[in-house]
C-alpha cells in the first residue's frame, strides 16, 4: 500500500512550493497521489461510499440536452452528461437505392472523438474506440428500428433518402457511448426534411422549397443506452468518469426500448460482484470461501436502467 | 414445440468440428466450426512488441479480425475489440511483461449482411482458445467457451441458429463463459465474461436470463470438446467417468483422476 506524499515532504523536497498555502499543498497532495496510485484513490474514496466527483456508486451525472442549435444542419442535438459533451448533426442527401433492398433508405450513424476532446485521443485516423462506438450505434439503431429505413424510401428502387448522424466529442469524461444515443436520438426527433418528389420523366429527385418540412417517421419507442462499471469484484458504479473507467474489470450497456423492453444488453468481462452480505446458510460442499457470496450483477443494473431511462425521457421530451 | 429445419433439438448446437491447423509461423493455430459457420485463429506470443505498445508490468495483447472478404472495416474492430475482451480475463498476461501476444482471427464463413454475425463471432471466439491451447505459451487462468443463441418468432429459444434460422429472429445474442479445471463444467459456476444480446422486438429480462442459461449448458459441451479435442492431439484420453449427473461433491473427491 503506497503511502501518500504528505504536504511537508512536498514542500521540503522543492521548494518553489513555499508560496503555496496549506490548502493549495493538500491538493497538490491529493492530485499528485490520483495520478500515481488511481486504484488506491478510487478505492478509498468508495470505502466511504462516495465517488471522487461526489456522487453514489449508483448516481447518474446530470443531464442536458438542446435541439436545433446548427441551422445549418437538418437537424442537431447537443447532450452535456456531467463534463462529457456530445454534439450530434443530421444531414440527408438522395441516393439510390441497393438492388436487394429497393423500398428502403440508409442511415449512417457514425462518432468522432477527436484529439480536442481528452489527451488520450491522438490526431490522426479514427481510433479503435471510436469505430468500435461508430459500430455499437449502428448495430443499436438498427436493432431497434428507431428509423424504420422503409420510411426514408422517396421512389422505389429510384431514390432514397440517405441521413447522415455525425456526432462529435467535444468533451470526453466517460461514457461517450450513453451521451451519443441519447444526441442521436435527440437530433432525430428534430429532424424535418424537405417534401422530395421523384419525376418519373426527367429521372430526377425534386425538394419544393416552399413546401413545409416534413418531420421522420420515428417508431414510439426510444431507445436509451445506461451503462455500469463493476470496481474490483465489488462495486457497481453508474455512468463512469474517464478517470474511473480504465479502473474497471468490466462494464455493462444496457439499452432499453418503451415498456423496459431490453433492446440491447452488452456485457464485457465477469458481472459477478462478491456481495459482503450474509454468509449462505446452506451445506455447500463449495470449497472457495466467498463463492456462496457472489450475486449476478445484471439484474441490479437492468432494474436501475429502468428508473433512469424515465428520467432520461423527461428530459428528452422536455426539449 | 416445432422441431428445427435441420432437426436438432432445441439445445443442440451444430456439429462441431475441432482442427488443428499447424500454420507454420505462428505458435499456434486451430479451425472452429460450428456446422459451415466457421473460423481460424492464429497465435503468436509472447513475441517482441513495438516500443510504443510496450507494458511495464504485464503483456500487451492484441486481436485482428479479418472478414472472409473485403478489407476489415468498423465492423471488424468491433469484433475485434469484443475477443480481446473476453479472452482477456482468461491470460495471465503478468508473467510476461514487455511482450506482445498477437491473436489473428480469419472469418471463414461469409458475414450476414444486415444482421449481426452472432455464431461467426461465437467460432471466431472458441477458435480464439484453441489456439491459445495450442500454442501453450501463454499462461492461461481458463477457457472461454462461447455459444449464440437466438430467440424465434414463436417464442422458443434456440441454441447456435443456422444462417436461415437467424433470418427471422426476434432476438439474438452471444455469450461466452470462463471455464477452469472443475469450475463450472459441471455445474452452473462459470463465470459469463461476456454477453451481447440484440432485440428487434424488445424483450423481457426474464427470457434473456434463461437463455443466458442454456447457453451456460451448451458452453460446456463446447468445453468438453474442446478439451477432448486437446486431448487426442496430445495422444490422451479425456477421463469422461465424471458425469454431469454425479454432482459437485463427487468432483471433489476424484481430484487424484487425471483430469485435462
Amino acid at each position: 500500500m503506497a503511502a501518500p506524499p504528505t504536504a511537508a515532504s512536498l514542500s521540503s523536497q522543492s521548494p518553489n512550493l513555499s508560496h503555496l498555502s496549506q490548502e493549495a499543498l493538500e491538493e497538490l497532495k491529493a492530485s499528485v497521489f490520483q495520478r500515481l496510485h488511481p486504484k488506491v484513490y478510487l478505492e478509498k474514496y468508495l470505502d466511504e461510499n462516495v465517488r471522487p466527483d461526489g456522487r453514489g456508486a449508483s448516481d447518474w451525472r446530470n443531464v442536458e440536452v438542446n435541439v436545433g442549435s446548427i441551422s445549418t444542419a437538418d437537424g442537431s442535438a447537443l447532450v452535456r452528461m456531467g463534463n462529457t459533451t456530445v454534439v450530434c448533426g443530421v444531414k440527408a442527401e438522395i441516393a439510390e437505392p441497393e438492388l436487394d433492398r429497393e423500398g428502403d433508405g440508409f442511415l449512417v450513424p457514425n462518432l468522432d472523438l477527436p484529439a480536442m476532446c481528452s489527451p488520450r485521443f491522438k490526431p490522426g485516423p479514427p481510433s479503435e474506440e471510436a469505430q468500435v462506438l461508430s459500430n455499437r450505434l449502428n448495430e443499436t439503431l438498427v436493432a431497434s428500428n428507431f428509423l424504420p429505413v422503409s420510411t426514408l424510401c422517396i421512389q422505389k428502387s429510384k431514390a432514397a433518402w440517405v441521413i447522415y448522424l455525425d456526432a462529435t466529442c467535444i468533451n470526453y469524461d466517460g461514457n461517450a457511448f450513453d451521451a451519443t444515443l441519447l444526441a442521436m436520438v435527440a437530433a432525430l426527433r428534430n429532424t424535418t426534411l424537405p417534401q422530395a418528389t421523384y419525376n418519373e420523366d426527367l429521372n430526377k429527385t425534386f425538394c419544393l422549397r416552399k413546401a413545409p418540412r416534413v418531420s421522420l417517421q420515428l417508431a414510439a419507442s426510444v431507445p436509451l443506452s445506461m451503462s455500469f462499471g463493476i470496481f474490483d469484484s465489488r462495486v457497481v458504479l453508474a455512468d463512469p468518469t474517464s478517470f474511473e473507467e480504465p479502473l474497471l474489470e468490466s462494464t455493462i450497456t444496457v439499452i432499453l426500448g418503451d415498456k423496459n423492453k431490453v433492446v440491447t444488453i452488452t456485457q464485457v468481462g465477469s458481472a459477478f460482484v462478491i456481495d459482503d452480505g450474509e454468509v449462505g446458510d446452506e451445506n455447500d460442499s463449495n470449497s472457495s470461501e466467498g463463492f456462496n457470496k457472489r450475486a449476478d450483477s445484471l439484474p441490479v443494473c437492468i432494474q436501475a436502467a429502468r428508473l433512469r431511462r424515465e428520467e432520461l425521457l423527461v428530459v428528452l421530451n422536455k426539449v | 414445440m416445432p422441431p428445427r429445419r435441420d432437426g436438432r433439438r432445441n439445445e443442440e448446437t451444430r456439429p462441431l468440428s475441432l482442427t488443428f491447423e499447424s500454420l507454420a509461423r505462428v505458435d499456434g493455430s486451430a479451425r472452429f466450426s460450428f456446422g459451415n459457420t466457421s473460423a481460424l485463429a492464429s497465435v503468436s506470443g509472447p513475441i517482441e512488441v513495438r516500443l510504443a505498445a510496450e507494458h511495464p508490468s504485464e503483456a500487451t495483447f492484441e486481436v485482428a479480425v479479418r472478414p472472409l472478404s473485403n478489407v476489415p472495416a468498423t465492423e471488424s474492430k468491433a469484433i475485434a475489440s469484443a475477443i480481446r475482451a473476453t479472452l482477456e480475463p482468461s491470460l495471465i498476461l503478468t508473467k510476461n511483461p514487455r511482450s506482445l501476444v498477437q491473436l489473428v482471427v480469419q472469418a471463414l464463413s461469409p458475414s450476414a449482411k444486415h444482421t449481426w454475425n452472432t455464431t461467426l463471432a461465437a467460432a471466431m471466439i472458441n477458435a480464439c482458445s484453441l489456439a491459445l491451447l495450442n500454442a501453450s505459451s501463454v499462461p492461461m487462468r481458463g477457457v472461454v467457451a462461447a455459444v449464440a443463441v437466438c430467440h424465434s418468432i414463436t417464442g422458443t429459444i434456440l441454441v447456435d441458429p443456422s444462417d436461415d434460422e437467424l433470418v427471422d429472429v426476434k432476438s439474438c445474442g452471444c455469450f461466452a463463459f470462463i471455464f477452469a479445471d472443475q469450475v463450472g463444467v459441471d455445474d452452473s459456476r462459470s463465470d459469463c465474461v461476456w454477453t451481447s444480446w440484440k432485440s428487434s422486438g424488445g424483450l423481457d429480462e426474464a427470457e434473456i436470463l434463461k437463455a443466458k442459461e442454456m447457453a451456460q449448458r451448451s458452453a460446456q459441451t463446447i468445453y468438453r470438446a474442446l478439451r477432448k479435442a486437446v486431448a487426442n492431439a496430445c495422444g490422451l484420453e479425456v477421463d469422461e467417468s465424471m458425469t454431469p449427473e454425479e454432482g459437485k461433491s463427487e468432483s471433489e473427491e476424484s481430484e487424484d483422476k487425471m483430469i485435462i
